[in-house]
């Protein structure tokens, strides 16, 4: 197997390194022209490109070894993805209890359900050379609505502290008193992915489609499984974000219904949450 | 008696003899005014101590002031009476019961609170005053409204939006909304700060009038001795989140 891997990227690799080659003297001449204007940005350019092409011909060659692997290989794959991704969208949750774990259940239940809702319907393959690539679009989105989310809800219940303890003060449900800031957090999540549904195949042909017409198949075809995989992405963004935010909405209050969620100050000691108030009657 | 007497329950109205106007619970009952009562109560965060060791005890029906320079602790004493921060020592009780042995809820609508700022809810002024009714189930008839608006001079209000109300509006339409709730007692926190002078006394006028109407029992914090002179009948001095001096306003105050 090994023999046949050094084999593969050995016929291709010549090419894909000339390719790479004409990428990068384009990207030079950009830096050229910026460099007329004042914008000097080629040291940083130069470095993005080295460590960009070094890790993206490692990351290949990881993928061809564990592409020949079985489905179980897929999975775990898949869930170090999720791993990863929850580490990236907690950064910005950093001072929130458990934040990595309400990022990682956000991010695995907006994966997982569109992708084992895409493999009951046959849109996707239990086949690890499939399921790799299309499970991280789906994953990648998640993180970015679930990031999208937290920032959101944090900014919006920091700026409406006083607002949101009036409420408390006069009895209200603590639910209620961020209510329109869960609307908002759901809604950045969604947005970019609402647009991008919008300008599909108007302003751009995703990758996915050019992919397949490219490998010969039929373009309305690819259009049409292109729209599936962008709806899924739709879909594991709005479950991502909205459980990322009902997580934090819990959070963000005491069991004695005090706001714990409050502009530099550290969820900890005595107002720390665990459960909620009852609705009111 | 009152120029419109409204019940709660049932949102009726009644003629009435005088030109105030007032309303009643659902339970039949005018609210009683509560004792308030502090034992040992404090708080710190991490190593920072905002509230030390304070016991009081708040008669039913009395105006207390607490006073004190800038970080004092005067606004972190009185979130802790309303709950909104948890004591990390000592406790409060309210008609000689604990008041974690209430739920958090009901505990704000008994105690109610009004902040420095008015915090109005976008929307009208009528939505924001049948926000805590609302919160606990309960309507809130147009005529109970209206009441309570004229209770803090501002009548036809209703649907006027909150985004176009003057500072000294906004604060009555704040006192109307915790109103709502029919509290026992009132906690006031520096509610004339960002006030005029004309309109800091239309807010101590009212808080005086509700007092007297409804022996209710309030607690205010200000950092004008002036204002604690014309309100409170005594006067607590807060410095470094302990109390240094309390008793009657004119004895506790006299040197300041």
């Amino acid at each position: 197997m090994i023999a046949e891997l050094l084999n593969t990227l050995h016929s291709n690799i010549v090419m894909g390194m000339a390719q790479a080659a004409g990428a990068i003297t384009l990207c030079a001449a950009v830096v050229l022209l910026c460099r007329r204007f004042a914008v000097h940005v080629e040291r940083e350019t130069a470095i993005s490109l080295g460590r960009g092409l070094v890790q993206m011909v490692f990351v290949g060659m990881v993928l061809a070894v564990l592409l020949h692997g079985n489905l179980l290989v897929g999975v775990l794959i898949l869930l170090g993805m999720t791993f990863a991704a929850a580490v990236t969208a907690s950064r910005r949750a950093r001072d929130i209890k458990d934040s990595l774990l309400l990022s990682f259940y956000a991010i695995a239940a907006g994966s997982g359900v569109v992708i084992a809702a895409m493999l009951a319907t046959g849109t996707l393959t239990a086949d690890i050379a499939v399921l790799v690539p299309v499970g991280s679009m789906i994953i990648a989105n998640a993180m970015n609505a679930c990031a999208q989310s937290i920032e959101r809800f944090r900014a919006d219940v920091a700026a409406h502290v006083g607002q949101i303890e009036a409420g408390l003060a006069l009895g209200a449900d603590p639910d209620a008193t961020v209510a329109p800031y869960v609307q908002s957090a759901v809604y950045a999540s969604l947005l970019p992915r609402l647009d991008m549904l919008k300008s599909l195949g108007l302003v751009w042909i995703p990758g996915v489609m050019a992919g397949m017409m490219v490998s010969g198949a039929s373009p309305v075809y690819a259009g049409i499984y292109q729209f599936i995989i962008v709806a899924m992405i739709l879909a594991a963004s709005g479950i991502a974000g909205l459980v990322v935010t009902l997580l934090m909405r819990m959070r963000a209050f005491s069991p004695a219904s005090q706001l714990t969620l409050r502009p530099g100050e550290r969820q900890q000691g005595p107002d720390r949450l665990a459960k909620r108030m009852p609705s009111p009657a | 008696m009152s120029a419109v007497t409204v019940t709660r329950s049932t949102g009726s109205i009644g003629d009435a003899e005088s030109s105030e106007a007032t309303w009643r619970p659902s339970r039949g009952l005018e609210p009683q005014a509560i004792a308030i009562e502090t034992e040992h109560l404090s708080r710190t965060i991490v190593d920072r101590v905002l509230v030390s060791d304070i016991t009081v005890q708040v008669q039913p029906g009395e105006v207390l002031a607490v006073v004190g320079p800038s970080g004092a602790g005067k606004s972190s004493f009185l979130r802790l009476l309303n709950r909104l921060d948890e004591p990390t020592g000592g406790t409060v009780r309210l008609k000689g019961q604990d008041y974690r042995e209430l739920a958090p809820r009901e505990l704000r609508r008994r105690v109610g609170m009004v902040m420095q700022m008015a915090y109005l809810f976008p929307g009208t002024v009528a939505a924001n005053i049948a926000f805590g009714p609302w919160q606990c189930g309960e309507g809130l008839a147009a005529e109970q409204i209206d009441a309570l608006l004229q209770r803090v001079g501002l009548p036809g209000y209703q649907e006027r939006d909150v985004s176009n109300l003057s500072g000294g509006e906004a604060q009555r339409v704040s006192v109307a909304r915790t109103l709502a709730n029919v509290p026992e007692a009132l906690l006031l926190d520096e509610p004339t700060s960002a006030l005029d002078d004309v309109s800091a006394r239309g807010i101590e006028d009212l808080v005086l009038t509700i007092n007297r109407e409804r022996r209710m029992t309030c607690v205010i914090v200000t950092h004008n001795t002036a204002q604690a002179h014309r309100i409170a009948d005594r006067t607590m001095i807060l410095q470094a989140g302990k109390l240094v001096a309390i008793g009657p306003t004119k004895e506790v105050l006299r040197d300041r």
